[in-house]
């Protein structure tokens, strides 16, 4: 086995399993590092914990609800806007946290009361807003508190609401995932089949593990509604509350990111019979055939490669532009769980990088296998790791750009190593046809702007040619290219600034005619 | 409220078929294409790694047994949704397959067939009966 031991790390040997290097003619037989277990004593972990991975992850991207916290304020605020999982009803979870703040006084007498008192006040102070998540936190579950029968209560008080309850504490798990686990379960056992949805074509899907990270999910509804598929829920990004109670009406789970959400889509499939199609929205290739596969399931497979052709040809030719211009360039992939998978071979071989290494704070051996599948050799690969090893892994790669998230990022930059925001990217969307050019040219940016290399002068110490301009992507990039492709009168990316604002105002979708006249 | 439906917990008691790799056997040519299939999976696709070992056994035999099918000619059936899953991922590996190995295109159905169920054992071998992945037999979701 390929284990790789940090220098760092020698003084807690566990974490020697943790690690692996891809070495020639290594399989997953005999390269695959521990995952999702404790953290070892000792080492000091960037992960989170089971609350955020259920309240933060995934509750809060619901945009019609109140998302409430049982517990001390500073749990609420801690998973507060962070993630730039938006909306289309002007970012309500987004701008609103609520907690019970619960205090020591409470810890020793109880916090149902207080519970009651708040959810009342919340639904009070926005009386448009008729749905409401709970979650715990670790105070309240170890003081026992019944948030349950507090909102049993209250649903019959007041028969207009409708209230989730979701217990993940935060020692609920090794990680975040344990949170990602939990809320899974609890919304199918809790609301799934409490709604019985308006089916409106002969193609419904629900839409699952996707948060609309800056727009992801709104670039991938519209590829959907030219199909003429009816989403009839996302889970959960952008998504409606009541939506996702009527999840057991879709034809198809299309599931994004397996690892915060495949649960949901394993027990749908054997509660209800409803298969579940993984997908990629990230690259051009995978993305295509991802709009394949559902057009091809649907029978409707020449409406995908309409939609294919088109996004093509428009950005295509853009995204070579800064494939030219990025290869050979050293990544260090280090996301939270899915994205070290869905993106590790589309970055490769669609923007000509080399990733180097991937890591995951919260994945488990799931992801790894797929990481590890989709990496070249000597790409290193490290599970949970600590700040150290991220430090010695830095300077032992030398990575020319890193894509994290924005503790370790911060820390990267400290280094001298560019970063890119994976968790809610710099400028998204990412998803897509157009987004996949947007992430490219991020990257272009992070790996040539001057102003990375302007911050690693100490200007109080170091002597630097004060004569010496800003320099252009002529010199930049674009030394060391051919003469035709200099001459190219091809660009990097064309879009807006902001390209969801036209896709909110976007009605005139095709029209398909159904072959079910009746809706189910 | 949801249908909850007794936990098959004997799931996960799945017998293992291959105790060793099943390529080792095989000649360097017959090693060399399987890999190259092999390869395209591991890469591209996702199907392969549900997140416990019981579904990576249906997956694997789904989609490997239909794309053998498909490469073949032969009528592939499709009497369920799950199964209309299995076939659309088949569909789009076989035409990924014919795309990148013109070899295949020189095989007779014989020689397709055992190819495939090369390429299906060593899946399973990498994916489940040889895999390190130590939460493949959790009984749960």
């Amino acid at each position: 086995m390929p284990y790789h031991e940090f220098e760092v790390s020698k003084c807690i040997p566990e974490r020697k399993l943790h690690a692996v290097v891809k070495g020639a003619g290594e399989d997953l037989t005999s390269c695959l590092p521990k995952g999702y277990l404790n953290t070892i004593p000792g080492s000091i972990s960037e992960r989170g914990c089971a609350y955020c991975g259920a309240k933060h992850v995934i509750g809060t991207p619901m945009k019609d609800v109140i998302h409430l916290s049982h517990g001390p304020v500073g749990c609420t605020y801690d998973t507060w806007q962070t993630k730039r999982y938006i909306s289309d009803n002007n970012n309500f979870q987004l701008k609103y946290t609520f907690a019970s703040d619960v205090k020591e006084k409470h810890i020793v007498f109880g916090a149902e009361k207080l519970l009651k008192q708040n959810i009342l006040e919340a639904f009070d102070a926005f009386p448009d807003i008729k749905r409401m998540t709970i979650y715990q936190t670790c105070a309240t579950a170890l003081i026992g508190d019944d948030m349950a029968a507090i909102a049993e209560e209250v649903m019959a008080e007041r028969p207009e609401v409708d209230i989730f309850v979701c217990n993940s504490p935060g020692f609920g798990g090794p990680s975040q995932s344990g949170g990602h686990h939990k809320i899974n379960i609890a919304w199918l056992n809790q609301k799934v089949g409490t709604v019985e949805p308006e089916i409106t074509s002969d193609y419904v899907i629900n839409y699952v593990g996707e948060y609309n990270i800056q727009g992801d999910q709104e670039v991938m509804l519209d590829y959907f509604k030219r199909m003429g598929i009816q989403v009839l829920s996302t889970f959960t990004g952008n998504g409606t509350y009541d939506s996702l109670r009527g999840m057991h009406r879709a034809h198809l789970n299309v599931l994004e990111c397996a690892r915060s959400a495949e649960y949901i889509c394993d027990e749908l499939r054997a509660r209800y019979g409803i298969p579940r199609l993984d997908i990629d929205g990230f690259g051009h290739k995978a993305l295509g055939d991802s709009l394949r596969k559902i057009g091809l399931f649907f029978g409707i497979e020449e409406r995908a490669e309409a939609i294919i052709a088109e996004e093509t040809a428009r950005w295509k030719p853009e995204l070579d532009w800064y494939k030219e211009r990025l290869q050979g360039k050293r990544v260090c992939l280090w996301p939270g769980g899915s994205k070290l998978w869905h993106w590790a071979h589309a970055i490769q071989e669609e923007m000509g990088v080399k990733v180097v290494s991937v890591y995951t704070k919260f994945g488990h051996q799931g992801d790894m296998e797929k990481g590890v599948s989709r990496c070249g050799e000597g790409a290193l690969a490290i599970d949970d790791p600590n700040e150290l090893e991220g430090q010695e892994a830095l300077r032992t790669l030398k990575p020319d750009v890193i894509f994290t998230g924005k503790r370790p990022g911060e820390v990267a930059k400290k280094m001298r190593v560019p970063y890119l925001n994976a968790h809610a990217y710099h400028n998204g969307p990412y998803k897509g046809f157009e987004g996949w050019v947007r992430f490219a040219r991020d990257i272009y940016n992070a790996v040539y702007s001057p102003m990375h290399q302007l911050s690693a002068i100490d200007i109080s110490k170091d002597d630097y040619d004060t004569g010496r301009g800003f320099v252009t992507r002529r010199m930049l990039s674009d030394a060391g290219l051919c003469e035709e492709t200099k001459a190219s009168p091809l660009t990097g990316y064309t879009g807006k600034f902001d390209p969801i604002p036209d896709l909110r105002r976007k009605t005139d979708y095709p029209v398909f005619e159904r072959r079910v006249a009746a809706a189910e | 409220m949801a249908k909850k439906e007794k936990k098959d917990v004997a799931r996960a008691n799945y017998p293992k078929l291959y105790t060793s790799d099943p390529l080792a056997a095989l000649d360097a040519d017959t090693r060399e294409k399987v890999c190259e299939l092999e390869n395209y999976i591991m890469k591209n696709c996702l199907w392969q790694f549900n997140s416990r070992g019981w579904d990576r056994r249906k997956q694997n035999a789904g989609i490997l047994g239909m794309t053998a099918g498909l490469l073949i000619g032969e009528d592939v059936e499709i009497s369920t949704a799950i199964d209309k899953c299995y076939w659309v991922d088949a569909v789009l590996l076989a035409r990924n397959f014919t795309a990148r190995c013109a070899w295949l295109g020189e095989m007779g159905a014989e020689e397709i067939r055992a190819i495939m169920a090369a390429l299906h054992a060593r899946i399973d071998w990498l994916t489940i009966d040889g895999s390190l992945n130590e939460e493949l037999t959790v009984q749960n979701y």
